[in-house]
C-alpha cells in the first residue's frame, strides 16, 4: 500500500518514520508550493479555510505521483477540520481519482482497528517501536527548534543557526533508530552552543498564538518565525506538535494540567471551548504576559471560526492585561509586503513601549 | 414592576423565539423583542470583525434594545444532541457580546450542552427562571408549558399553480430576515416559483435523508439543511432546482454547500449558491434570481 498524508510544518519527517515503521510504502506529497495552493483553491469551496485548500492541493499532487491511500485526520467538531476529509473525498472523486482515504477519528477503537489493518504484517511490539521512534523524532525537532528560535536574534552570523537547523532536519529524517537520532540531536545542540554570539541588549520577546496549521506551516505564515528572528526578536509559540500530541491525543497528565491552567486564565473572557484553539489563543495571551513577553501575534486562516471569535475578544484581553496584540489572517491572497509592513510597525511599537517603560 | 427581558431578533430566535417569549411571559416577566431588521440594524451591528452577517445583525438587535431591558436572554447553546455541536460563533455568543459592548444589562447566558447531559435543556430553563427570581418548579412548569403551547409559524410553499419548484436551502435566520435575505422568498414567488425551504421538511424526513452521509454531520442545524436538501431532491414531487443561500464567511455552510452541490450534480439538478453580506446589492441578486428561474422554466418546458 502506497500511503500519503497532508503536510504541516515538519510533520512529514515524523509521519514518514511512523509509516515506514508500520511497514508501509510512503510517498509524501511534494513540498508545498504555489501550485499546491492554486490547485487547492481551484477545486475547494470558495470560502473554506486555507488549510482545507492546501491539504486538498497536497492530495492532488500526491495522487498525480501515484499515491493510492490518503491518511488524514477526522474530528468531532465544532471546527470545520473534522469534516474536511469527507468533503475532500467527494471533490477528489469528482475529479476522477481512484484512491482510498482513511480519516483517523479521535477514538481509541477506531485508531487500533485502522492500525491493525494498515500494519497487518507487524506485531504489536514492532508497532510500538514505530510510534516510539516517530515520537522521539517529533520531540527532538521541537527541542532543537526552540533552541534555534532562542539563538536567531543572538548569534553574530546571520543564518548560521538556520544552516545547522536545516542539516539537523535532514539527519533526523534519515535516522533509523533512536540512538542515531540522539547522536544527531546532540551534535546539532553542540554546534548551536558553539556559535558566536553578538553583544545585544535583551531581544524583544514575541509570542505567537492562533491556529496550529498556520502557526506551524512556514509556506502559509510566510516564514514568520525566521523573519522575526532575523529582525532580532525571540519567538515563543503557543503550540508545538509535541505539546499538541501530549495534550489532545495522549492526554498526558502534566501537559493537561498546564492546558487547564491556560483555560482558567481565559475563562473571564471566553468561558467555553469554541473549537480549534480559540480559547487557547486567549489563555496563552494572558499567560505570556505573566511570563514577561513583550507582545503577541495571533495568526489564523481567514474565516477560521474559533480564531475569529478569539480575534474579536482579544482587544478586550489586551486592554485588560496591558499586552499589545497583532492579529494576522492568512489566505491565498495574502501578500508578503502587507504582512511585513504590519509586523515591522508592530515591532517598532514594542520597542517604543519598552523604551518608555525604561525611562 | 415586572422585570423586562430582552430577546434580540436574530440567530436562534428564528428557531425558538416563540417558546422563549412564552416561557418568560409565563414567569411573569415582560418580554421585549427587537424589531424587524433594518438598514439601521446593520449599521449598529457592524462592530465585530470578520464575522458572518447574521452575527452582525444579532449585535445590531442587541444595540437596539439593550438600554430598554433589565436582562438580555442570550443562552449559550453548545449542543443539542449526542455527538452534535452548534457553530462556534453561537457557542461563543455571550462572550463576544460582552467584549463588543461596553454597557450591557445582565445577560441570562445559561448553558445548554446536550452532548454532556441530556437534561441540560431543563437545567437551563431552571437557571433562566432563577435569574428572574422564580423557583425551580415554577420555571420547569413554565418551560414545559411554553414548549407545548408555542405555535411555530406554519409555512407553506405558496403558489401551488407555479410551474417551477425550487428548493431554497439556508438558515432560517437568513431566509426569514427580510433585510438579510433581500426578501428572496417573496421575489422568487413573484417570479412564479414555488419555494420550498428546509423548515417545511419534517425533522424526521431530513434526519433519515442525512443518514446516507458516510460521516454524520456534527452541526445540528446544518445536518437538517443537508438532510432537507437530499430529501427534496429525491421526493416524489420533484423539484426543478436548488438555491443555497448563505452568508459570506459562514464556516459550516462553506462545507455543506459543497456537499449539497455534489449531490445535486449527481442528479443533474441545477444548483446555485447565493452568498450575501452587508454589501449585497438588490439589483445583482434580482438578476441572478431571474436568470436562474428563466433557465429552470426553459428546462421544464422542454
Amino acid at each position: 500500500m502506497n500511503v500519503t498524508f497532508p503536510h504541516m510544518g515538519h510533520l512529514d519527517i515524523i509521519l514518514r518514520a511512523l509509516f515506514r515503521g508500520l511497514g508501509l510504502e510512503v510517498s509524501p506529497p511534494p513540498p508545498v508550493t504555489k501550485r499546491t495552493l492554486e490547485l487547492g483553491a481551484q477545486y475547494a469551496p470558495e470560502t473554506v479555510c486555507l488549510p482545507f485548500k492546501l491539504t486538498l492541493g497536497n492530495f492532488i499532487e500526491s495522487l498525480e505521483q501515484g499515491a493510492q491511500t490518503i491518511i488524514t485526520c477526522g474530528g468531532v467538531g465544532p471546527c470545520r477540520l473534522g469534516y474536511y476529509a469527507e468533503v475532500q473525498k467527494g471533490i477528489l472523486r469528482e475529479l476522477g481519482y481512484h484512491f482510498e482515504m482513511i480519516a483517523i477519528e479521535p477514538d481509541i477503537a477506531h485508531v487500533f482497528g485502522n492500525l491493525r489493518r494498515l500494519a497487518a504484517r507487524r506485531t504489536w511490539p514492532e508497532i510500538y517501536a514505530a510510534f516510539k521512534l516517530a515520537g522521539a523524532k517529533m520531540e527532538a525537532i521541537d527541542t532543537v527548534e526552540a533552541k534555534v528560535r532562542y539563538l536567531r536574534p543572538r548569534v553574530a552570523q546571520k543564518r548560521a543557526a538556520d544552516r545547522i537547523w536545516e542539516q539537523f532536519l535532514r539527519e533526523v529524517d534519515q535516522a533509523e533508530c533512536r540512538q542515531a537520532l540522539k547522536a544527531c540531536q546532540a551534535k546539532a545542540e553542540r554546534e548551536l552552543d558553539a556559535l558566536d554570539r553578538r553583544e545585544t541588549p535583551e531581544p524583544l520577546k514575541i509570542g505567537i498564538v492562533g491556529e496550529i496549521y498556520v502557526m506551524l506551516e512556514p509556506f502559509v505564515n510566510q516564514q514568520l518565525d525566521l523573519r522575526l528572528g532575523e529582525m532580532g526578536v525571540e519567538v515563543h509559540k503557543a503550540m508545538s506538535l509535541t505539546e499538541y500530541v501530549r495534550v489532545h491525543l495522549l492526554r498526558n497528565k502534566q501537559y493537561l494540567r498546564g492546558y487547564r491552567e491556560i483555560l482558567k486564565l481565559a475563562e473571564p473572557f471566553l468561558a467555553h471551548y469554541v473549537g480549534g484553539h480559540g480559547i487557547k489563543s486567549i489563555g496563552c495571551t494572558i499567560d505570556m504576559r505573566h511570563r514577561g513577553l513583550d507582545g503577541i501575534i495571533q495568526v489564523f486562516p481567514f474565516t477560521c471560526m474559533p480564531e475569529v471569535i478569539a480575534k474579536n475578544i482579544l482587544p478586550t484581553v489586551a486592554a485588560s492585561v496591558n499586552m499589545p496584540v497583532l492579529s494576522l489572517a492568512f489566505d491565498e491572497q495574502s501578500g508578503e509586503a502587507g504582512m511585513m509592513t504590519r509586523v515591522e510597525a508592530f515591532i517598532d511599537l514594542l520597542y517604543f513601549r519598552r523604551m518608555r517603560q525604561c525611562r | 414592576m415586572a422585570a423586562v427581558v430582552g430577546l434580540p431578533r436574530g440567530l436562534l430566535y428564528y428557531y425558538y423565539g416563540a417558546i422563549w417569549e412564552r416561557f418568560f411571559t409565563c414567569l411573569g416577566a415582560e418580554v421585549l423583542v427587537s424589531g424587524e431588521t433594518t438598514k439601521a440594524t446593520l449599521d449598529r451591528g457592524d462592530i465585530l470583525d470578520e464575522v458572518c452577517l447574521p452575527l452582525k445583525i444579532f449585535c445590531g438587535h442587541v444595540a437596539e434594545i439593550k438600554h430598554q431591558v433589565d436582562y438580555l436572554f442570550v443562552p449559550r447553546i453548545v449542543s443539542l444532541g449526542k455527538n452534535e455541536y452548534n457553530c462556534p460563533k453561537i457557542i461563543g455568543l455571550p462572550d463576544l457580546l460582552r467584549s463588543a459592548f461596553d454597557q450591557l444589562p445582565p445577560l441570562i447566558d445559561v448553558h445548554v450542552s446536550v452532548r454532556q447531559s441530556r437534561s441540560d435543556e431543563w437545567k437551563a430553563a431552571a437557571g433562566s427562571g432563577q435569574a428572574l427570581g422564580a423557583g425551580r418548579l415554577r420555571s420547569l412548569y413554565a418551560w414545559q408549558k411554553a414548549r407545548r403551547d408555542a405555535v411555530l409559524n406554519p409555512v407553506s410553499p405558496g403558489n401551488h399553480a407555479a410551474c417551477v419548484r425550487v428548493a431554497l436551502i439556508g438558515h432560517p435566520y437568513i431566509l426569514h430576515d427580510r433585510q438579510a435575505s433581500l426578501r428572496v422568498i417573496d421575489r422568487l414567488r413573484s417570479l412564479g416559483v414555488a419555494v420550498i425551504t428546509a423548515d417545511m421538511v419534517p425533522k424526521k424526513t431530513a434526519e433519515q435523508a442525512a443518514a446516507i452521509l458516510p460521516k454524520s454531520l456534527y452541526w445540528t442545524y446544518c445536518r437538517h439543511l443537508v438532510g432537507s436538501a437530499l430529501a427534496l431532491m429525491d421526493a416524489p414531487q420533484a423539484i426543478d432546482g436548488l438555491l443555497f443561500m448563505t452568508s459570506f464567511s459562514c464556516g459550516p455552510d462553506s462545507l455543506i454547500a459543497e456537499i449539497v452541490k455534489q449531490h445535486a450534480k449527481k442528479r443533474e439538478l441545477p444548483f446555485m449558491i447565493l452568498s450575501i453580506d452587508e454589501h449585497t446589492a438588490e439589483a445583482g441578486m434580482v438578476t441572478r434570481l431571474e436568470a436562474f428561474t428563466d433557465m429552470l422554466a426553459r428546462l421544464v418546458h422542454r
